[in-house]
Order: structure tokens, then sequence, then C-alpha cells
């Protein structure tokens, strides 16, 4: 039996996309008109330098006033014992996974918003409460949000999380790449308080050089792959790693943007009105022809 | 033949066996919703992180609009391409889906942690969202069913407003006020049927829309571009099915004879507008090669093949048969299945093919969601119920002495 | 005005020593073995307004080595100190990590870039901000920790920032806590080498242990401790980690240390190690084979003789076999230690060594009142 990949599937879902709705393939591009690649920040994540300390868990709590247990609880490490993801009481977290090979260390990784350069959140919330800012974050807005948690369907990292214990204005979670302190010039907490700095905080662009220059200084070390430069259409957070990523958890995605596909659908189908017009005048040359053929029935 | 039959009150006891039964699982459901508003979302239900969306969406909401087409499907059959015969089942078709619809809003607004906000679709726009293209569109379709059905509400009226006590005094300007509405819907209400056909095309598509951007959350045997057109054909199919399914079932529960003539009728335009749908399924699955996936044996698969199986073909069959379509029971059955279906198919598309990409097992819907669902289609069909025993909604044989337009008048 | 002299003298040739060595101390390009323009920059025409150095590490422009004792025996770690900091400085016991260094790769484990002329600090690269302009290299603060954490994760698994550092006031409740200070003149104890390392081996059935004759192997074939230790870091006696849960090492993994020499591969051969006797060393050159390597052919490598890769049986112990036919002629009989006395010497080999493979002979088969070592046949030269 042929067995195709699930990737491949979505390669001929993409392509096939452009033929179905009816627009032209150029709609499905890599990049959003949100994403200005000079203002573009981002985070590029050297595992192979990760501890796993979770000081990034710690300090990130504290930048949000949201409650922590202190700072010693952190030195536990039985909490890797299971895997966890980033929830409503903790926006980043650092999972560990066994090393390549016996003899050598585990890996850690940390988890948070991703900050795509063309956020499914974003093309798919319902009041736009998701926005994309020139810098690369995407915050998302309470004022807005109705709560229909479409923004978690539509992420293709199942990074936003819900309060979903709440009655009364429950809150979208998730990394807002600490836009209140990036705004002031400050770095996000998480960045601050590495002590490895595993976190290297700087320009997009450039931290995709920085990233290919440091595989070919140590080929041996890191796989030769930087993920977030093309998943999804690029995202702002960026991984490398001595070990093959869907392995360490980083999910093996296409290189289209996540709302490629349905926005183009959507912008087919409402091209300026006209469809749901035409088929409007159509529906309506119908019924009066019908309609006037009934009542030379009736006459004759 | 239709010149016999007039829509009229139905005069029957409400309460029945039956009914009990269903107003003891509306009760419950209502309790269980009770408590999704008092504690929350994740009180009641099994939603998390990784599924956010569960059988509230798939089936209250997705489901729900499914099941309404009916009322877009006879009004354009009805009403557009004029064909008389079908005007008895017109009434019928429009109530469910008035009463679909609403119920569809009651789930959304269920499922929405801030539900206070519904309205704000209605000014904070995105045009790249399908799910605020399905928001748009269904508060509008709404809104025109409930003036598609003003009219048996003044037709009920008119002459009759007797309110109680001091209410009385306005029983004459009420009862202006029906017959200015009735002569204006009168004048304009193609505006509104068209307007309700082209609404419907376009959200019953746009739900299908919904789960593209999911990506490869969803399994490649469902995840298609093509999904809006297959959701489109199959609320199409399950129009008039589901009309046929209500038909039967309310015309034993208030004991009247089937519309057999008319049912049948339906029935042959079931058959061709089925194959379309499943000459798209196949052709989606040929084109993709997703059939792969079938070869395997799993939930999955397992669930494809029924939903392809039971839900199409068997009963595309069964309209292309000339027996069965002349059986009551036949036609039943065969409905039934497509019904099904279209079930399986929405819970399929919404909860079964959705896998998260960290999840750390399957989503599996809690007692109190499935009381909430079963709660709200009880409480539909004992509304449903109600209405027709209130509003002439059911074609019956006319009594004789009745003659003018308003039966009622000067009552 | 002798003694002005004196002072005058000295006082010029140690300024002339002094700026011997800072003249060394500039980028003498001709004076580095084995350097290409390529080894420190990445264009081809460097200036000195953009030297295009080459990222680090650049341990192959390292050229002085220093002894641990010529560094600071101790370090306050403070150049990266904020008032935010949640933690207190670390007092680095420069020494004993110097010692440590030594057994494995040396400073440059650490200084992995230090052109010649004295080690220059950390920050002369690696800036002490996180938010700065150049983020090719870390900053200080993740070089610092990277060095530490690389082999301090070892000891257990653990990277608990309190090991070295203590809470600052602010964090521990308002009370001063002292920074960690450990004994400045504890080193790293000296590393014996063990006679017989016992390596338990109960899961195969072709004996349940090897008896490792360390030193044995280390005396017969010449080996210095880099030959097979090269590539262990402090995690080969320092590993604290968990293992119940990791994959049982696989064949090759297990036998990597033996394979270059031993063919483990040939499951006949096994008990040429395996035993199940405690006692029992396997190989002893000289107790297996009856040939004795230690006086003589200690120093050979094991292919010198047998010289098909995997074979080691079958070789004579014929010294002919190997040296081919020995007579007066190409013999220097002093190598052996003893040279003769004008008498013996003009003797053929074999009127005394009755045996191939020249076994010592005794005086009595020619002499009635001459004994070894009392009368020798000549003078002993070692």
């Amino acid at each position: 039996m042929p067995k195709q990949s699930r990737r491949d599937f979505f390669k001929t879902t993409a392509a096939l996309s452009a033929v179905t709705a009816g627009v032209t393939s150029t709609k499905i591009k890599a990049e959003s008109k949100d994403y200005i690649p000079d203002k573009a920040m981002g985070v590029l994540i050297d595992t192979t330098a990760c501890i796993g300390c979770r000081r990034c868990e710690w300090a990130c709590k504290v930048a949000h006033d949201m409650p922590t247990a202190s700072l010693d609880t952190y030195n536990d490490r039985t909490v890797f014992n299971e895997m966890r993801r980033p929830d409503h009481t903790a926006l980043t977290i650092v999972n560990e996974y066994p090393g390549k090979e016996l003899d050598q260390f585990p890996i850690d990784v940390k988890f948070q918003c991703m900050h795509c350069n063309s956020p499914a959140c974003v093309s798919a919330c319902i009041v736009k409460a998701f926005h994309k800012h020139p810098n690369g974050t995407v915050t998302w807005d309470g004022d807005k949000c109705i709560g229909c948690r479409y923004c978690m369907v539509a992420c293709p990292f199942q990074i936003p999380a819900f309060e979903f214990d709440k009655a009364i204005e429950p809150d979208i979670k998730k990394c807002d790449f600490c836009f209140e302190r990036t705004k002031v010039g400050k770095l996000p907490a998480c960045v601050e308080i590495c002590p490895n700095e595993v976190l290297t905080y700087g320009k997009r662009e450039e931290l995709i050089d920085i990233a290919h220059k440091r595989i070919e200084l140590y080929p041996d070390k890191y796989i030769d792959h930087v993920f977030g430069e093309f998943e999804v259409g690029g995202t702002s957070w960026m991984y490398l790693s001595s070990k093959e990523m869907p392995k360490l958890g980083l999910p093996d995605l296409p290189r289209a943007t996540a709302p490629g596909v349905s926005e183009s659908i959507q912008h087919g189908l409402f091209a300026y009105f006209v469809p749901p017009l035409a088929l409007y005048a159509i529906l309506g040359g119908v019924m009066w022809i019908n309609k006037n053929r009934k009542n030379s029935d009736t006459e004759e | 033949m239709e010149e016999h039959l007039k829509p009229m009150p139905i005069k029957r006891k409400f309460i029945t066996p039956g009914v009990l039964v269903l107003i003891i699982i509306a009760a419950l459901g209502m309790t269980a919703l009770l408590l999704r508003y008092i504690f929350g979302i994740g009180f009641v239900t099994n939603l998390s992180n990784q599924y956010p969306w569960g059988i509230w969406i798939g089936l209250d909401v997705a489901l729900g609009v499914a099941l309404a087409a009916g009322g877009f499907t006879t009004a354009a059959l009805g009403h557009i391409l004029h064909k008389d015969k079908y005007h008895a089942i017109v009434r019928p078709a429009l109530l469910t889906a008035a009463l679909g619809y609403t119920f569809v809003a009651v789930s959304v607004m269920t499922d929405l942690g801030r539900w206070y906000y519904i309205w704000h679709p209605l000014i904070m726009w995105n045009g790249n969202s399908a799910l605020f293209e399905v928001g748009i569109c269904v508060m509008i379709y709404l809104t025109v069913l409930y003036i598609e059905f003003l009219p048996i509400v003044t037709e009920r009226f008119i002459g009759r407003v007797n309110l109680p006590g001091f209410l009385s005094a306005f029983n004459k300007s009420i009862d202006k006020l029906l017959r200015f509405l009735d002569r204006i819907l009168d004048k304009t209400m193609f505006v509104f049927i068209i307007a309700g056909v082209v609404l419907s095309c376009l959200h019953q598509s746009s739900l299908g829309t919904l789960m593209i951007i999911s990506g490869q959350k969803m399994h490649p045997l469902w995840q298609t571009p093509v999904l809006p057109l297959l959701f489109l054909l199959s609320a199409i199919s399950v129009g008039f099915p589901m009309v046929i399914f209500e038909s039967i079932i309310s015309s034993r529960s208030f004991k009247l004879k089937p519309e057999t003539d008319i049912l049948k009728g339906l029935a042959d335009i079931i058959g061709p507008l089925l194959a379309i749908y499943l000459a798209f399924k196949i052709g989606d699955m040929v084109i993709r090669k997703s059939f792969v996936y079938l070869m395997e044996i799993n939930t999955v698969s397992v669930l494809f093949t029924i939903e392809l199986v039971v839900g199409i073909i068997v009963p595309l069959r069964m309209f292309f048969s000339r027996t069965m379509t002349k059986s009551i029971p036949g036609l039943f059955i065969a409905s039934s299945l497509v019904i099904l279906g279209v079930l399986l198919n929405r819970l399929n598309n919404f909860v079964v093919a959705y896998t998260p990409p960290y999840a750390t097992g399957p989503y599996i819907p809690s007692v109190g969601e499935i009381l909430v669902t079963l709660g709200f289609v009880a409480l539909e069909v004992l509304i449903y119920r109600a209405a027709v025993m209130i509003f002439p909604v059911i074609s019956q044989p006319k009594p004789a002495e009745s003659v003018s337009k308003y039966s009622v008048k000067g009552v | 005005m002798k003694k002005n002299l004196l002072i005058f003298t000295l006082v010029l040739f140690s300024s002339a020593f002094i700026f011997g060595q800072n003249k060394k101390a500039a980028v003498d390009h001709s004076q580095v073995k084995g350097l290409t323009c390529k080894t420190c920059h990445s264009c081809d025409i460097p200036t000195k307004e953009n030297p295009c150095l080459i990222n680090c590490p650049r341990d192959l422009m390292v050229t002085i080595y220093q002894k641990p004792k010529d560094a600071p025996a101790e370090i306050i770690i403070n150049k990266v100190k904020d008032n935010k900091d949640l933690y207190t400085p670390v007092k680095f016991t420069h020494l004993a990590h110097a010692e440590m260094a030594e057994m494995s790769g040396g400073c440059i484990s650490c200084h992995h870039y230090n052109p010649p002329g004295d080690v220059i600090p950390c920050s002369n690269c690696h800036e002490p901000k996180r938010k700065r302009e150049d983020i090719t290299k870390p900053d200080l603060k993740g070089a610092y920790h990277r060095l530490c954490n690389d082999c301090h994760r070892a000891w257990s698994g653990k990277n608990d920032c309190n090991a070295c550092h203590t809470l600052n006031a602010q964090y521990a409740g308002g009370k001063k806590q002292p920074i960690i200070s450990k004994d400045k003149k504890r080193i790293h104890p000296e590393i014996k080498t063990p006679e017989i390392i016992k390596y338990e081996t109960p899961k195969t059935n072709k004996g349940k242990m090897v008896n490792f004759a360390h030193t044995q192997h280390i005396n017969t074939f010449g080996l210095e401790c880099q030959s097979c230790h090269k590539n262990d870091a402090c995690i080969k006696c320092h590993d604290q980690r968990d293992k119940s849960n990791a994959k049982p090492a696989t064949f090759t993994q297990k036998h990597k240390n033996c394979l270059a020499c031993h063919d483990t591969n040939n499951n006949s051969k096994c008990n040429m190690c395996h035993t199940n006797d405690a006692k029992d060393v396997r190989f002893n050159h000289k107790a297996r084979t009856g040939f004795d390597l230690s006086k003589f052919h200690s120093k050979l490598s094991c292919v010198r003789c047998h010289t098909t890769k995997g074979k080691f049986t079958g070789l004579s112990s014929k010294c002919s076999s190997c040296h081919g036919a020995w007579d007066l002629t190409n013999f220097n009989h002093a190598k052996t230690g003893l040279k003769f006395d004008e008498t013996h010497a003009e003797f053929e080999c074999e009127s005394c060594h009755k045996d191939a493979v020249y076994n010592k002979p005794d005086c009595s088969d020619c002499h009635d009142d001459k004994t070894y070592p009392k009368d020798k046949p000549g003078k002993l030269v070692r």
C-alpha cells in the first residue's frame, strides 16, 4: 500500500485549494501583510544550551503578575516527568526530552507562543481580538474577545489557553512576547533572566543568519534545521536543536501559512460581494420567470 | 389536491406520555445548562486546551444548522422554483428552520466563554474569519426566518388580538400593526425569501471553511479545501430528508394522514442531490488520494466508512428504488439514514477528525454536555409541538365553512 | 659606583627582557605553526577596522599554555552585577578548576580564545549587557553559565542555582546571605591508576565478569592516560544521573574501548576476557603464550608482531621467527645488560644458549667452580 505522509497530504491540499477557491495561487503567500521584516523581532532558542532551570517560567509569571510559587520550588525537577503545555496559569513552560544518545544530557525545550508571521489566531478571530504588531508580537485584546475559542482550534502550535473554570470574563491566555516591556526598551522577562542565554533576542532576520552560522560552525552539534524559519510561513520564535525537532515536541509543519487556505476561500467567496450578489440575482431571475410562467398558466 | 388542504392550528392535547419524557429530558438539560452559566464551561464539559470545541459546536451548532437546511431548500423549491404542490411543507420546514436556528444561536451563546459579548461581531468585523462569516450570516438569516414566519403570526392573530386585563387597551393598535405588517410583507416577502436562500448557501458552506484553518490537526480523510462545497452539498441533500422525517413523525404524533404524494415528490429530488454529494466526496478522496487511510482499520477509518456507506450510499440506493419511495416506512428509513450520515459527518468533522499536536488523550463528551444537547433537542420538539398547536403551520383537510383568507376573522 | 652600575645593568636587562616579552605578545603570524589566514579570519582581506575574526571557539589560535598555579586561586565573579539580581556573586575557585581541567583539555577547555600573551578575561569578548548590538556570541552572563553548567550538570544532573549562588537579600526575606565560599586550597585528589578493573557482565552467558588488567595494559603496551581516556569529561567519574530508565547500552557501546585491539565480534573468543573466576585476570602474555613481553618487548605495539588484524595465534616464540638468525656479527650482547669479557665474546651464541629462545644459561654447564651472579661472564652495563 502506498503510504503517503500526512504532510504530503497538506501539500496537495494547499495546491488544490487554489483551484477550488477559484483564486490565483498568489493569495497563498508565505507572509501576511502584518509581517514587516525590518521591524520584526524574534528569539532564537538554542536548546543545546538549556539546562532546564525554569527561571524563565518564574520570571514570566512575575512579569505578568500571575501567582507563582517561591523561586526555590523551581529547582524541583520531578515536573519533567510529564510533558506539560503552556496554559492559563503559565504562559511558558520547559519540558525535558531524553538526549540523543544514552550518555548525553536530556534536552530541555521551552515552549511559548511562537508569534507566527502569519498567525492563524489573528486570521481566525471572529472579532479581531488578536493583533499582530510590527515588531512581531501577537497580542490578545480582552475587551473584544467573546470566548469562542476558534483561535485555539486554528493555532497549529496549540498555544492559546482558555480559563475554562471561569463563568464570567474567562480570558484567553498566551505569551505576549512581553509587549509592555519591549515597548519601553526592556527585554522579554524570560530572555532577561535566562542564565545561559539560551534565548537570544534580536532582529528576526539577523537571528536566522546567526542560527545558520552556528549550524555551520558545529555541524556535529546541531541538526541542520532552524525550526520556525519557514514553518507555517515563519515564526518570531525559532529553535536550534541537536535532535530531530518532532522528537522534541516541535511538530512537523508545512511551509504554507496556517490561514492561507481558509483566507483564500473566504476572499474567493466574498470577492467584493460579487458571488453572493450574483447568486441573489440569479435566484431572483428564476423566481420571476417561474412566477410569470405560473401566472400565464393560470390565465390560460 | 392542495385546495383541500389548509394550514391550521392543530387541536390536540399537549401533554402525552412522550411529551412527559421530553419534558424530563429538557429539565435535566436545562439544569446542566444552568450549572454551565453559574460555574463556567469547565465545570460541565470535558473541553480543555487540547479540545476547545466539543459536541456543543459539532452537534448543537454545525448539525443544527445542517438539519435546519430544510427551511431554505423547501423555500427554494416552493417559492423560487414555484412548485405549488410543495407549499404544504413550506410552513413546517420554516418553523423547523426558525426553531433550529434559534437553538443554534442559544447553543453558540452557551459555548461562548463570554456569552454576553455575543453582539461583538456586529461591530467588530474580521473579514478573514470564516467564523465571522458564519456568525453574521446566521444572525441575519435568523432575522430573515422570523420575518418569513411573521405572516403566519399575523394570519393567526389578525382580528383575534385579545390581551388580558389592562393590556386590552392596546388590542386595537396591535391589530392595526399586524395588518400593516401583513400588507408590507405580502409585497416584499420575495426579497426575504431569496435572501434566505443566499444567506443559507453562504453560511452552510462557510461552516465547512471553519475547520480548514486547523490544518494538520484535522485528519486528512476530512481535511480538504473543498470542505465548504461538501458542507453545502450535504446540507442541501439533508434538507428534504429532514422534512420527510419530520412530516412522518408529526403526522404519526398528531394522527394525521401523511402527505404521501408530496413526500414522494421530495424523495425523487433527494436521489440526484445525494448522488452529487457522493460524487464530490468520492472525487475529493480520489484526487487527494486520502483513501490510503481507509486501508487501515481504526476509529477514524471505520467512522468515515459508516458515514459514506450508511449515510450516503445506502439511502441513495433506497431513494432510487420505486418500492422504497412508495412506502412510508421506506421513506422514513432512507431519510433517517441521510440524517444519520450528516450527523456523523458533522461530528466527524468537528470532533473525531480533530487531533491536536499535543493531545494526551481523546475527547469524550461529558454527561453534562450530552444532557444539554439532548435537552435542547427535547425543548425544540416541545416548542415545535406547542407552535403547531398555536399557529397555522401544518396543513390539514380544510373545513368546509371557512372561505376567506383569514379563516378566523371576527371570531 | 659599582653598585650603581649593577643596578643599571639589571634595569637594562630586565627592560630588555620585558620588551622582548611584549614584542612576543604582538600577533606574530609567522611564529605560529600551521597558521593560515583562514585560521583566524573569515574574510580574505582583514583590516584593522574589520578584522573579521571567525566565530569562537578559536582554540586553534591558542599558543600559550600556562600552569594552573600561574593563575589566581580564587576569583569573585561580579562583572555582571545588577541591583535587581536574584543571586549573590560567585566565588570561583579557579585553581581547583584549573587542576581539574588539566585532566582533559587544560586551560583551553574554558579559555577557548587566547591569542599569544596573557590569558584574556571573558569580558574582553563577551559583553556584560544582555541587550546589545552584537548578538552573535553570548553575553557575559550566558558565557559564564555555559562554561559552568556544561560540567556541573554532570555531577548530579541538577543545575541548582543554589549550588553556587545564594539568594540576594531582597528575595531571601531581607536576610543578607553569605557568598558561598569553598576552601581555596581544595584541589582535585590525585587519580590513582587501578591495578585491575572488574566489570560485571551478568547478562552474558560467556562469563560473569571481565577482570581488566589495567596496569598490565599500560605497562605492556606503554600507554599514556590520554591514549584511552582522551574523550573523558568529568562525567566519566562524576555521573550521578538516574540510569534506571536509560536504554541499555548496545553491544558496540559496551565493547567500545576493547574493540581497537580485540576482535569482540568473534563469538568464539568471548572467553578471552569474560570469565567466572574473580581472580582470573584473563590475559597475561607470559602466562597465556609463554612469551614474556616485559623484558624487551614491552614498548612494541601489538601489530608489530601480530601483523594480521584480529589474528593473534600461531606466532612462533622463537627469536628467529622475527629477528632472523642471530650470530656474533649482528647481535650486540651489551643490549641485554651484560657486556662480555674478552674470553666469552669469542663464543658462538649456541655454545651457551642451548634453546631456541636464548634462555639464560647456567655457569655450571661449562664451569665447575663458577656461579652466577657471583661470577659474571663480563660486565653489567645497566
